[in-house]
């Protein structure tokens, strides 16, 4: 499978404060990535890099080739992070329309009384409703759904990528990532580490259990890097 | 075009006026009709109250809403980001450019040729200014910071130099003094543009508004196109 998504030693400050720095890595056609780390250690600006809303200090990524502010507007591309980002004026059913054009969610209240959980599907529902999709990113898309929206996530982001579309994912709950992705990109302070799915699991799935083990020995080490340099 | 039309969706969606100042425009604008069907040689006074909130209306701010995330589902939708500036400006713009097509055509029909036409270069010229200005200083800024900003330099201006509404254009352009004020004057409070038929001369008033208003708007569209757009809450 082709490379889609190339990142190459990409940096990225806010101001003084660099939130992470020489990150790279491939991601192939119909495959997923799964972004795990602490708050604060640049899930969601590295997501914002991916549609070109975000240019890194140094390095630079490339989708399909071309540079992200580029390939939004020649690929398509669904990003959604979170319920906060809706518009609260807005109505529900007014915003469900803007994927393709049906309604993803019959509900006539504005955006703002919805729950946290609705808000949430509500945004997913939308993104995820254009057609065709090569780049699917979200950003902690599973932050208050409840199990039947969990399940109908998994299964429309499954059914996008053996379709062809790349998916990248972040979280800071390993539950939400176990077994679903193919590599997983450890966002730690000082270090960044891109594993594959049969480098944490030898045998089997990618287990909850060898997810957060790996995870655990990751953040120590970055936080032992960590003490050694502020020493 | 199918890219045109889903942004015309998103902002009808997403209307980039509040639904409150629409609201407001759509009073004022039946205000500004009874006052021209009552007397139509009140037309050019109708229509300032529609021009001063045009400042709040195009007072929109693009940044602090694309940084809360609602503009996202736009911004990868394989549209331009220029496009998108242009079109929120555009849909900035709507309510109030709607408000002075209604109450320039009424007047229109109500004076019949008896009373100077709001369809001159002045008046156009007058919403020009106070669409885009506002607009391109607010791209940056919360809601009606630019608005806010004008009124205040409008009022500084009354109370230590001479009103701008007391300064009269048509047929002042005889030497470069009286340019710069009359210029200055129409820059700082556009409505002192409305149902002037500015000729000749008088024309070259508009000049200096024109060219700001065009500088700030290409600026605005040059510097958002340019810079990133980081969620609030990731920083």
């Amino acid at each position: 499978m082709p490379v889609l998504v190339s990142v190459r030693n990409a940096t990225a400050r806010y101001g003084r404060r660099e939130v992470f720095r020489d990150l790279s890595f491939d991601l192939r056609v119909a495959q997923s990535l799964g972004v795990l780390g602490p708050n604060g250690a640049g899930k969601t600006t590295l997501l914002r890099m991916l549609i070109g809303c975000i240019s890194p200090v140094t390095g630079e990524i490339r989708i399909g080739g071309f540079r992200p502010r580029d390939a939004v507007v020649r690929s398509g591309i669904a990003y959604f992070a979170g319920g906060t980002t809706l518009p609260p004026s807005v109505r529900a059913s007014a915003w469900g329309t803007l994927g393709n054009g049906e309604e993803v969610l019959p509900d006539r209240r504005r955006i703002r009384a919805l729950s946290q959980g609705l808000k949430q599907l509500l945004g997913l529902r939308t993104a995820l409703s254009r057609n065709p999709l090569q780049l699917i990113v979200l950003d902690e898309p599973w932050e208050g759904l409840d199990s039947e929206s969990a399940r109908w996530l998994n299964a429309t982001l499954e059914l996008k990528r053996d379709r062809g579309a790349a998916v990248i994912v972040s979280s800071h709950r390993v539950h939400d990532l176990a077994g679903f992705c193919d590599e997983y990109l450890f966002l730690l302070p000082h270090e960044a580490t891109l594993l594959k799915a049969h480098e944490i699991a030898r045998v089997g799935p990618v287990t909850p259990a060898l997810l957060t083990d790996t995870f655990d020995r990751l953040r120590e080490h970055a936080r032992v890097l960590d003490s050694s340099e502020t020493a | 075009m199918t890219r045109l039309v889903y942004i015309a969706r998103f902002f009808t969606a997403v209307p980039a006026v509040p639904p409150l100042t629409t609201s407001t425009f759509t009073v004022m604008t039946v205000i500004a009709i009874v006052v021209i069907v009552i007397d139509p040689s009140h037309a050019a006074g109708a229509l300032t109250p529609i021009l001063l909130l045009q400042l709040f209306g195009s007072a929109s701010g693009f940044d602090v809403h694309a940084r809360r995330g609602h503009y996202d589902l736009l911004l990868t939708r394989g549209i331009s980001r220029r496009r998108i500036v242009l079109a929120h400006w555009a849909a900035s713009a709507l309510p109030g450019a709607i408000s002075w097509l209604i109450v320039a055509s009424v007047s229109e029909v109500a004076a019949a040729g008896r009373e100077p036409s709001l369809f001159t270069a002045g008046s156009a010229c007058a919403l020009i200014l106070v669409s885009t200005i506002p607009w391109a200083i607010t791209t940056r800024l919360p809601r009606f910071s630019g608005a806010i900003g004008w009124l205040l330099i409008l009022a500084t201006v009354a109370v230590v130099a001479t009103p701008p509404s007391a300064i009269r254009i048509h047929g002042s352009v005889n030497t470069w003094d009286s340019w710069v004020t009359a210029a200055l004057a129409a820059l700082v409070y556009p409505p002192l543009l409305v149902g002037s038929g500015l000729e000749g001369r008088d024309a070259l008033v508009m000049l200096p508004g024109l060219t700001v208003s065009l500088l700030t708007l290409a600026f605005a569209v040059w510097s958002i196109d340019r810079r990133d757009i980081p969620l609030e809450a990731a920083q």
